[in-house]
């Protein structure tokens, strides 16, 4: 096992309140095409795109990658990271070919020490999509724990 | 469909699940993690999960969507959120399950309150969270 350097505490605390760039993103119709084919699922009627998308889009979107959001918690590999929870809240429909404007965050960000995983940091991003009237679409929240020398 | 607390919303079953779609799902999503792609990284972590990928977390949670959805529509999700006490690999066979919980009026929508989750027949609950949606209304 490779032995890391823990983060100080500080630094990781530092970074709720991190603003990703913001932009948009539109899915279009191959992509949805492809995303629902992976669910196992049919195409949704008219053009919606199913739910799954809410995990990749938002974080394109605002500005950043899967690698960044590794990189902001100075994850020690990819394979550190272990899922919290993903929070999808759904206020319409996402449709194909709409371009939707998305900002996020990192919304908290703070050290933890628990008997299964040791010292590890918990880091929760969050991003809202709007539609093109700038009505709130949809929010994601992504809680993402960040192992420490388990590996 | 009229629901009431208690039911069993209709499971949903992914007889397989591919190592192929993580492929592309890794390649869509970007996701540079090897775990969705390389069964030698897995086989190489201290799980003994074997020679098999490791299903992203978002695919998992889209079983749920597509039992929801086939239940009270495609339209029907409010909320959903998810923890993932396990991971699914390659190959299992997988069913997604849910239960309603409560039944309240929203400001324009009859809710259905769900506890959902995904099971495995040996390996027990593999996801679970909970849902919101969109049911119609008694009245």
């Amino acid at each position: 096992m490779t032995d890391y350097s823990v983060p100080d505490e500080s630094v990781i605390t530092g970074l709720t309140g991190h603003r990703f760039p913001g932009g948009s993103y539109t899915v279009e119709h191959w992509e949805n095409a492809l995303l629902t084919e992976c669910t196992g699922a049919e195409l949704l009627p008219n053009g919606m795109v199913h739910p799954v998308a809410l995990f990749h889009m938002p974080i394109f979107g605002a500005g950043t990658s899967i690698a960044e959001m590794f990189a902001l918690g100075q994850a020690e590999s990819d394979l550190s990271i272990m899922i919290e929870s993903y929070d999808w809240e759904i206020f319409m429909p996402l449709k194909e070919e709409i371009c939707y404007s998305i900002s996020g965050e990192i919304s908290s960000a703070e050290r933890r020490n628990s008997a299964q995983l040791n010292v590890h940091d918990r880091i929760q991003f969050r991003f809202e999509i709007y539609n093109p009237e700038k009505i709130i679409a949809a929010r994601s929240t992504i809680t993402w724990l960040y192992t420490r020398n388990t590996l | 469909m009229t629901p009431a607390v208690g039911d069993q919303i209709p499971e949903w079953i992914m007889e397989h699940v591919s190592a192929q779609r993580m492929r592309t799902m890794a390649a869509l999503l970007r996701d540079p993690n090897p775990l969705h792609w390389d069964r030698d990284a897995v086989a190489a972590l201290p799980f003994e999960l074997g020679q098999r990928t490791i299903n992203q977390g978002p695919l998992g949670l889209s079983y749920m969507v597509n039992m929801l959805h086939a239940w009270a529509g495609p339209s029907c999700i409010r909320r959903i959120v998810m923890r993932f006490p396990q991971v699914v690999l390659d190959a299992e066979y997988v069913v997604a399950r849910g239960e309603v919980m409560a039944l309240r009026e929203g400001p324009e929508e009859q809710l259905a309150e769900c506890r959902i989750w995904l099971e495995h027949s040996e390996r027990g609950v593999l996801l679970e969270g909970t849902a919101v949606v969109a049911v119609p209304s008694l009245a």
